[in-house]
């Protein structure tokens, strides 16, 4: 008896503190370098002028829809910020080339599509902020 | 739009997500019990109620456990109304893996194999804690990866 309830409270610490670790990463605002852009065919609508957010979600995930809002709301700021959702779990293709682990997971696309930060789980609306800083502004002299 | 088809199915449903965290603590108050309780009748005995406390829930939705009735019934009328709901997806893959797991545990423990006893009923310990207490929805994060897992690439 004695044994289980010892193991019982090392179990409880352990998935608390388990928990507190991975809350510490969620939204955190991650520099990315990948070559190459995502275009409409991966997409399925044209990317924004000057940054998209690309919201990867599935239909088991409570704070997906809570995210959209919140990311929704800070693109219609601007006429050249997009925001775009993906269901990850119907494009497992792209959710495998793109990494994505956990939802919601949100890639920042600069004007020419290329994914310049990501944000695996949900943010606040500070790291929002700071990750659409992150996007050069558009070059004036790319083709 | 949505008759009688295939379309019903797929419907959303918004429920109070209090109502389940609330569901949450009593999976979590039984599963410590058959935890202290042990690999032995009266433990698997607490877990296999704990399988059919999830069973209204994995197949139909978290809105229709006793669980969630005794929460609308004796609980909501005193804190009243949600200031926000939620889809009843969530839940119900989450209800989903407990009555796999409860039914694992209750397996294991008939078959006299006390190791696979606390391994599932130390799953369901853990999904419920993190549940109830912190409100977070470990079924979330492991769906997808548990999508990727059994979908073979094209």
């Amino acid at each position: 008896m004695l044994v289980r309830l010892i193991g019982l409270a090392l179990l409880l610490g352990i998935a608390a503190l388990g928990y507190r670790w991975w809350q510490g990463r969620q939204g955190m605002v991650r520099r990315v370098e990948r070559p190459g852009a995502l275009g409409v065919a991966t997409l399925g609508e044209q990317p924004g002028k000057a940054a998209t957010f690309v919201q990867f979600s599935t239909p088991i995930c409570a704070k997906c829809p809570p995210t959209a809002v919140l990311l929704k709301r800070v693109a219609g700021e601007r006429a050249d910020v997009k925001h775009i959702e993906i269901d990850a779990a119907e494009r497992l293709d792209v959710a495998r080339e793109l990494n994505i682990m956990r939802t919601p997971t949100i890639l920042v696309l600069d004007s020419d599509g290329v994914v310049v930060a990501r944000m695996d789980g949900a943010p606040s609306e500070a790291q929002v902020r700071e990750a659409l800083a992150a996007v050069p502004p558009p070059n004036e002299y790319s083709i | 739009m949505t008759s009688n088809d295939a379309s019903t199915a797929t419907k959303d449903i918004q429920i109070d997500p209090r109502g389940y965290r609330f569901g949450a603590s009593v999976t979590l108050v039984i599963s410590i019990i058959a935890l202290i309780l042990g690999a032995n009748p009266a433990g698997i005995i607490a877990m296999a109620v704990l399988a059919l406390l999830f069973l209204p829930g994995a197949t139909v939705g978290p809105q229709k456990t006793v669980q969630s009735w005794f929460f609308r019934k004796a609980i909501r009328p005193r804190i009243g109304p949600p200031a926000e709901t939620e889809s009843f997806r969530p839940p119900r893959f989450a209800q989903q893996m407990g009555l796999g797991f409860s039914l694992l545990a209750v397996l294991f423990g008939v078959l006299e194999i006390a190791l696979g006893f606390y391994i599932f009923t130390g799953f369901v310990v853990v999904a419920s804690f993190l549940n109830s207490v912190f409100g977070f929805c470990l079924g979330c994060e492991i769906y997808l990866l548990l999508k990727r897992a059994t979908t073979r690439a094209a």
